[in-house]
């Protein structure tokens, strides 16, 4: 999308000429805090906590778009923004066979499922893929089942810094509580909260892109099929420009057999956002012109790519999202790199 | 203008797996995730919105335990000014009718005071997601001996009068013009509740939750809970699924072509 945002006029006009009238400025909403601006600042700057900020004076004030109130209510009260019941948090694992550590299993890593692959039709299918793999190398893991909660990433980022604190206590607690000491996330989000942003926390995370790669490299999880397509990746941002995990997606892409990776122009740090992230998955943009997932999926047209993988819940669903906006259904695929790995073993 | 609402601390059960109690007469509510009943929340902020262009003053009553000050001080931090909880144990057992009259009196004893809380207006939702009764509001209006308007669904103040929109059969809308005070049961989509941060609810802490009990209302016992009810809860049960239920199986495509062949087949398209 083409926004109307400037980020270095709303700084002047809020911190140089002290005359930003914020329930004037939809645009404010409009970024995805991929951290592009901060990559390439040349002050060094980090321009998108002025945006956060000014979300946080709206949100405090209690005049915010009816979803993200919803996401927000809905995350205190059962623990994920998408309205779901805590009882049904684990339904997607059912007959898979998966330690529930919140009931007093022990193994020796967690797996952290995030609130959108436990409850989205189809980003469940990723984490059903994640626990074929993990059972194929002999992963000794469990999940938190219904007990698992919001890592608060997206709603710090919609300006609700007194839900984040609270779900970083929780959390702590809970992991706490159950003896926690390695970790292993479906999302780069809550890889980022857990990651960067949970002060004291008392146990190893990686992402599940780290932690195959690493089996794959010890020869831990071995291939049995090929998977012949032509596959190119999508960089998360809160994944590549936010923690520099550039290489390991790429590594196991390119370990399963037959498959012919291609690689964006616009790849790495250059990578385009999908703009599911900064909490952008509950807010409409404000500018009705296309959107980057939509460039997105005709750039992996014009590179001849039948699959767009990518290592993260929410560019799964925008980038889905775009091809059907874009009408390149059958066209060119959106997978997880995770269900390329399923296919291949 | 000063307003009182009245709000009902409910069970959010949309999401939930609902359990019957033994004696059949109520819900198991362990593990339920409880919330201010969504019309109430939109009574409230129609109570903020009115206060912001006239100013006065926002008290919220509720008949409920202890538990039920989450919901009030979601409302304080929402910027209500005082918050009432009208617990006594006594108080179990009440119907519409009772509960009205629990509200009635506490909105007396509040009147009563050295420094009164009188009103202009009495807001309630127009029912509550647990019982459905929708009862009472009306109810406490006559109790009052106040005008009521129900199902409303917007508001507009001039000069001190105030005229109500209701929606009705066939799509009709009707205004009515009342006089003041008087009460308003309220439709939900009347407006757009306002987001109380957590910030917000934790600054509420500070403030004053004040509960009264039967004493502090001077009302007798057999005027409250079952005894003072003009109807009881017989049973409460989950109707068993019937034959006529068809659960359709296979892919969207496959179930919505299988449904569509027998909306042609009863004729209802």
């Amino acid at each position: 999308m083409r926004s109307p945002l400037n980020v270095r006029r709303i700084i002047y006009e809020a911190l140089v000429r002290d005359q930003l009238d914020v329930n004037q400025r939809p645009e404010i909403w409009d970024c995805t805090t991929c951290t592009t601006c901060t990559l390439r600042c040349p002050k060094g700057l980090d321009p998108a906590l002025m945006l956060i900020g000014l979300r946080r004076v709206l949100t405090e004030g209690g005049r915010i778009k009816p979803t993200v109130r919803d996401a927000l209510e809905s995350t205190f009260k059962f623990g994920n923004p998408w309205g779901r019941g805590k009882a049904k948090r684990s339904d997607w694992a059912q007959g898979l066979n998966v330690k529930n550590l919140a009931e007093g299993a022990e193994a020796e890593m967690l797996y952290f499922v995030c609130c959108t692959p436990a409850y989205d039709d189809r980003v469940q299918a990723v984490a059903r893929a994640m626990v074929k793999v993990f059972q194929k190398a002999e992963v000794d893991f469990g999940i938190l089942g219904n007990e698992e909660m919001c890592c608060g990433s997206e709603m710090r980022r919609l300006g609700e810094e007194g839900l984040f604190e609270f779900l970083v206590e929780e959390n702590l607690a809970l992991f706490q509580q159950h003896g926690i000491k390695r970790m292993v996330t479906t999302s780069p989000h809550c890889y980022n909260s857990f990651r960067n942003e949970y002060e004291g926390r008392g146990f190893e995370v990686q992402h599940y892109t780290q932690f195959l790669a690493d089996l794959i490299e010890l020869g831990k999880l071995t291939f049995s099929k090929e998977v012949n397509r032509v596959v190119t990746y999508h960089d998360p941002c809160f994944l590549g420009k936010q923690n520099q995990v550039y290489d390991e997606p790429r590594a196991i892409l390119q370990r399963i057999p037959g498959l012919q990776f291609v690689e964006f122009d616009r790849s790495r740090e250059r990578s385009l956002c999908c703009e599911g992230g900064g909490g952008r998955m509950w807010v409409e943009a404000s500018s009705a012109r296309e959107r980057l997932a939509e460039v997105r999926v005709k750039d992996a047209l014009a590179l001849g790519a039948e699959v767009i993988a990518t290592a993260c819940p929410f560019c799964l669903l925008t980038l889905e999202d775009a091809v059907k906006t874009t009408g390149a259904e059958g066209a060119v695929e959106v997978l997880d790199i995770v269900e390329l790995v399923a296919q291949a073993i | 203008m000063d307003i009182v609402v009245c709000v009902k601390h409910v069970p959010d059960t949309t999401e939930a797996e609902i359990a019957i109690r033994d004696d059949e007469r109520g819900i198991e509510k362990r593990g339920l995730v409880f919330d201010i009943n969504e019309a109430d929340n939109y009574a409230v902020e129609e109570a903020l919105l009115l206060k912001e262009r006239f100013g006065g003053s926002i008290t919220v009553l509720t008949v409920g335990p202890p538990e039920a000050d989450e919901t009030l001080r979601m409302c304080l931090a929402k910027g209500v000014d005082k918050a009432v909880r009208l617990t006594d144990g006594r108080f179990e057992g009440s119907d519409s009718y009772a509960t009205a009259r629990i509200l009635a009196e506490a909105i007396r004893e509040l009147g009563r005071r050295p420094s009164p809380i009188g009103y202009d207006l009495v807001l309630t939702g127009i029912q509550a997601d647990d019982d459905g009764c929708g009862q009472v509001g009306v109810t406490l209006a006559e109790m009052l001996g106040i005008p009521h308007a129900a199902l409303v669904i917007s508001t507009e103040t001039e000069d001190g009068k105030m005229k109500v929109h209701r929606e009705l059969e066939g799509g009709l809308h009707e205004v009515l013009e009342i006089e003041l005070p008087a009460l308003l049961t309220i439709q939900t989509g009347i407006n757009e509740p306002r987001y109380a941060s957590i910030f917000g609810i934790r600054q509420a802490m500070k403030k004053q939750i004040e509960a009264l009990d039967l004493g502090a209302l001077g009302l007798a016992e057999e005027a409250v809970g079952e005894a003072g009810s003009k109807t009881s809860l017989v049973r409460l049960f989950i109707p068993e699924v019937t034959a006529q239920a068809t659960i359709l199986q296979g892919s969207p495509e496959e179930v919505s072509s299988e449904l569509l062949t027998i909306f042609k087949n009863e004729g209802v398209i």
